[in-house]
């Protein structure tokens, strides 16, 4: 419904996962409802409308084969440019393109890179267990994106990494081409937008108590600047201006020499912080071809739910259960 | 009187506006979630 509404604006939506949206832990899926909780969310997921999701550890608990038939007739895709099979073989698409009104949007999936190759299954006993491996992650985002912006003309690169923070970051400080790193893996809740040399880390919020919104203004090519960041440094700036003006003020009363050099350094000190603030908010983002907002919708208990998909929910988790 | 050439001439202009002003900025909104960690029922 929060969807939706946002939907009703008359903005342009994309909704996407970063993953590690199915199960609680990589050990949890022994629970006896883990199964039809997993179903349950891609199915959910698909009828909200969520266009994509990166595969996490913690989507894979009960192997590949539950993610494929789960999205089988479904439009949701599920990305991983760097999970493949024993033969090298990728599980997943890598990324997908979206026309988002007007503006082509390219959403790279990738999940951990791993040691070795590693069960894509529970094993069944008589039956060869399938294997899977993480390819290194950088590398793997960065030939994916490149190609999305050679081949495909995106105007914008999204990268849902379902990776740990520090690889996370690692992409945003080396891979060319992103313009947002949307990280999942240890569920590390609602933060800000955090700016890498090359592109910005987006939390999504966790455990389905938040949405993240990221609003987007693009007026021609270039670096997206955050809007918040602006309006920060604004503010910074009025602070600092007032302070200069008490600070001459004294200056002009003062009589007592030691007083006199102790204020006349406050304002030399003042006037440089306000000359580097102003730089940054002419030069900032009323400038900008392209700003970028983020914001968290909370989805907390006044929040109407849907009585349909309640009914769903109850049929897995009944009120009054332990894992309600 | 006729108004065949000055109506012509304003739809022209109208057909060109857009090139010479230059297109509107674009927005879209990207709604993320993520590390739901099996949530189906949050509570608040």
């Amino acid at each position: 419904m929060t969807i939706e509404k946002e939907r009703a604006k008359g903005v342009p939506v994309l909704v996407l996962d970063a993953g590690n949206a199915l199960f609680k832990s990589r050990d949890s899926g022994e629970a006896p409802d883990a199964k039809a909780r997993a179903e349950l969310l891609l199915s959910q997921m698909d009828a909200q409308g969520t266009a994509a999701m990166a595969v996490g550890t913690r989507d894979l608990v009960l192997g590949v084969d539950l993610l494929k038939k789960g999205t089988k007739k479904a439009k949701l895709k599920l990305l991983s440019v760097n999970l493949v099979d024993a033969q090298g073989k990728p599980y997943f698409p890598g990324s997908m393109v979206a026309d988002v009104g007007g503006v082509k949007v390219g959403v790279v999936g990738v999940s951990p890179a791993t040691t070795g190759p590693e069960p894509a299954a529970p094993s069944v006993k008589g039956k060869p267990t399938p294997m899977l491996k993480g390819l290194p992650v950088e590398p793997a985002v960065a030939a994916e994106v490149k190609r999305l912006r050679a081949q495909e003309k995106v105007d914008v690169v999204v990268v849902l990494a379902a990776v740990p923070y520090d690889d996370a970051l690692r992409v945003a400080e080396r891979v060319e081409g992103v313009d947002f790193v949307v990280q999942s893996h240890e569920g590390r809740g609602q933060g800000m937008a955090q700016r890498g040399a090359m592109a910005t880390v987006i939390p999504p919020g966790d455990r389905g108590r938040q949405l993240a919104k990221l609003e987007l203004r693009l007026d021609g090519p270039g670096r997206f600047v955050d809007v918040s960041e602006q309006e920060r440094m604004r503010q910074s700036l009025g602070i600092v201006e007032s302070n200069l003006a008490k600070a001459k003020e004294r200056l002009a009363a003062a009589t007592d020499p030691t007083t006199k050099q102790s204020l006349e350094q406050a304002v030399s000190s003042l006037e440089a912080r306000r000359t580097a603030l102003k730089k940054g908010v002419d030069g900032g983002a009323t400038h900008s071809a392209r700003t970028h907002l983020l914001s968290y919708i909370q989805l907390g208990s006044d929040v109407p739910g849907d009585p349909a998909v309640q009914k769903l929910v109850e049929r897995v988790e009944p009120p009054g259960s332990a894992a309600h | 009187m006729n108004l065949r050439p000055p109506r012509l001439a304003a739809l022209a202009l109208l057909l060109l506006l857009p090139l010479v002003a230059g297109a509107a900025p674009k927005q879209l909104t990207l709604l993320f979630t993520g590390d739901n960690g099996g949530e189906i029922a949050p509570c608040g």
